[in-house]
């Protein structure tokens, strides 16, 4: 039994006449017995009904009945009977009894909406709860753009709508999936400069609109949009404002009802938390591509590595050590060694300038074409004369150059012959320590004018042929002072008696206790050889 | 890097404040390619304020050189500080540059 039930039992066993309650839902519609205690429980016509005056009287089969509003949200009527002709007593009964009803029936009014409130914020929760839930686990926007629309159009009971984001280069609004009036037809992209399309206006802005039917039509939208249209922007929030990547439209509400101040709430919550999830899938896609170059990086460094050959390539004529350390994963230093045939060795160190992908493939193609030309000839000049025409042309249209020095010890002969283009650290280290640079012969390849020069000197069984690149001599420490020649040359002196691998190992150590922790900003190359 | 440009006659002469290096060598040769199409022939670099030009300014120097070449004109060089002389010495690059020690000097070898 309901309170309001209880209170007109009560009612009746204190006054001794029966009770009921009407309700009605609406003013054209009959009324619904809500609770009795007795006495005549069909309603009275409509018309006769009243709302402000005293009690009405009317006659039933069971005696007189006196009917009386219940004012109050709910539309009640009371009514009590049967009453005696004289009904005096039964108008103060009802005095007490109504505003008790009228309270109850408040209270129940309240309560009945604050669940219907609730029911309809849940149905809101649930939503962004659905949202969160379905962006989490995507990685890509257009795997979730869809069911993130349809539950969103669900929710505001729209029909019509679409997702659009920012394609920057262009400037253009793409939609990314639509609900559509017309299933055939096809969505466009918005030019955000549009003055028309609300799409674009709001993109700009980054206010949420709403347009009635009829205002603003824009051939644009025409595949998403029928009547009203609630369109809101999708942006990522930042510390200084927000960034707008997109918007979403919806239309076409069931119903012809129109778009709320609520509709527009929820829907801006949803296109700020697409927005976060806009960024988040780019940022992961960002780290997704950085971690792919960094792999083949990292492989192409090894394969680089694999090229140069070890010191053991010229034994047994020549002891040989070398080292080549790369600034960004790949680079331009490298070396090569030949056997060349009756006790001469070949050296050949380049630095081709900058680094990465392009200074790395140049780099292959010399190296692989100085051993085909080394074979041919000893002349160095004519060795290096055929490397430039390998990559002369890859040169010209990258704007790199290289320096390299070519050297051919002839142990027998007691001579070293070399073509030097360009590269100034090139050294033979006596047996007392003198030191001789192997001078440029010819500008860098790919700078200079054409032919090229060959140089000659005495060799001799304890000389050391050292040849190192600018990355070593110009290393820098934190406070961006270079290493300098002079001290990577006073190593080398003071080491040049012992065997090639720690004079190499020696001047790694001096570069990299100059450097400290410091990443290399140039490739590093060291090559050191005697004869045997 | 800082680059100041002023003309003296018809010679364009640019004056760098700073290091050469592969971070800013695009501005430099911008800035010289700008003057080329304005018509300049014959420019002067002075870098009586640079302590240091990496390989990838070397490149840049050439490059620019040979375009005005192409052009009828002509890139000269001056106040290279010691050790950037040796550099263009010991990479013989001093055999493609007419180099002068003073402004001045470069001025009136045009």
């Amino acid at each position: 039994m309901s309170e309001v039930a209880r209170v007109l039992e009560a009612f009746s066993e204190a006054y001794g006449c029966g009770a009921v309650l009407w309700t009605q839902s609406h003013p054209d519609e009959p009324l619904d017995v809500l609770a009795t205690s007795g006495g005549e429980v069909t309603p009275p016509a409509i018309a006769t009904l009243r709302d402000e005056h005293g009690p009405a009287s009317r006659d039933t089969a069971l005696g007189r009945q006196l009917v009386s509003r219940v004012p109050g949200r709910t539309r009640a009527w009371l009514g009590v009977g049967p009453v005696a002709d004289d009904d005096a007593d039964a108008r103060r009964w009802i005095t007490v009894l109504v505003p008790v009803l009228s309270q109850m029936l408040q209270s129940q009014w309240e309560a009945r909406r604050a669940a219907d409130e609730l029911a309809e914020r849940y149905e809101e929760i649930n939503l962004l709860y659905s949202i969160s839930e379905i962006l989490g686990r995507t990685v890509t926007l257009e795997d979730a753009a869809r069911t993130i629309l349809m539950e969103v159009a669900e929710t505001v009971g729209a029909e019509y709508g679409a997702l659009l984001v920012h394609d920057a280069g262009p400037g253009l609004l793409r939609p990314v999936t639509t609900l559509r009036v017309d299933p055939k037809a096809t969505p466009l992209p918005i030019p955000t400069d549009d003055p028309i399309s609300v799409t674009a206006r709001v993109f700009r802005t980054r206010h949420a609109l709403l347009v009635n039917g009829g205002v603003l039509e824009s051939e644009y939208e025409a595949a998403f949009r029928s009547g009203a249209m609630l369109t809101v922007p999708i942006v990522w929030t930042t510390p200084d404002g927000g960034i707008p990547l997109g918007v979403v439209s919806l239309s076409g509400r069931r119903g012809g009802a129109v778009f709320t101040a609520g509709d527009e709430k929820l829907v801006a919550a949803v296109g700020s938390q697409i927005g976060t999830a806009i960024q988040n899938a780019r940022l992961v896609r960002a780290s997704i591509d950085q971690e792919r170059l960094a792999s083949e990086m990292r492989l192409a460094h090894d394969l680089q590595l694999r090229l140069l050959p070890s010191g053991q390539a010229v034994a047994p004529e020549a002891l040989c050590a070398a080292r080549v350390e790369a600034a960004d994963g790949v680079g331009g230093d490298f070396y090569n060694l030949f056997r060349l045939g009756g006790g001469r060795t070949g050296v050949l160190v380049g630095d081709v300038s900058g680094h990465g992908y392009r200074a790395a493939l140049i780099m292959a193609l010399v190296m692989s074409a100085a051993a085909i030309h080394a074979q041919t000839t000893a002349d160095p000049a004519e060795t290096v004369q055929a490397l430039l025409a390998t990559v002369e042309e890859e040169l010209r249209e990258t704007e790199m150059f290289l320096s390299l020095c070519y050297a051919v010890i002839d142990r027998d002969a007691g001579s070293i012959r070399w073509t030097n283009t360009g590269h100034p650290h090139a050294f033979v280290i006596d047996a007392d320590g003198v030191v001789t640079r192997l001078a440029a012969t010819d500008p860098p390849l790919g700078l200079g004018p054409e032919g090229l020069h060959v140089q000659a000197r005495a060799w001799a069984p304890s000389d050391l042929l050292v040849i190192f690149t600018d990355g070593v001599s110009d290393a820098r420490d934190a406070r961006g002072q270079s290493l300098g020649e002079a001290r990577v040359l006073e190593v080398l002196r003071a080491r040049r008696k012992e065997v090639p691998s720690r004079i190499v190992d020696g001047v790694f150590a001096l570069v990299e206790g100059h450097m400290g922790r410091l990443r290399p900003h140039d490739d590093q190359a060291v090559v050191v050889l005697r004869s045997r | 890097m800082s680059l100041q440009v002023t003309k003296h006659g018809d010679i364009v002469v640019i004056d760098v404040d700073g290091q050469l290096i592969v971070g800013n060598r695009q501005e430099l040769k911008q800035r010289v390619l700008d003057e080329a199409e304005g018509g300049a022939r014959r420019i002067l670099i002075d870098f009586a304020k640079t302590a240091y030009i990496d390989s990838s300014g070397l490149g840049v120097l050439v490059s620019l050189a040979k375009r005005l070449r192409e052009l009828g004109g002509d890139l000269r060089l001056a106040n290279l500080n010691d050790d950037l002389q040796t550099l263009f010495e010991l990479t013989k690059l001093d055999s493609l540059f007419q180099i002068a020690d003073t402004r001045e000097r470069a001025l009136e070898s045009f």
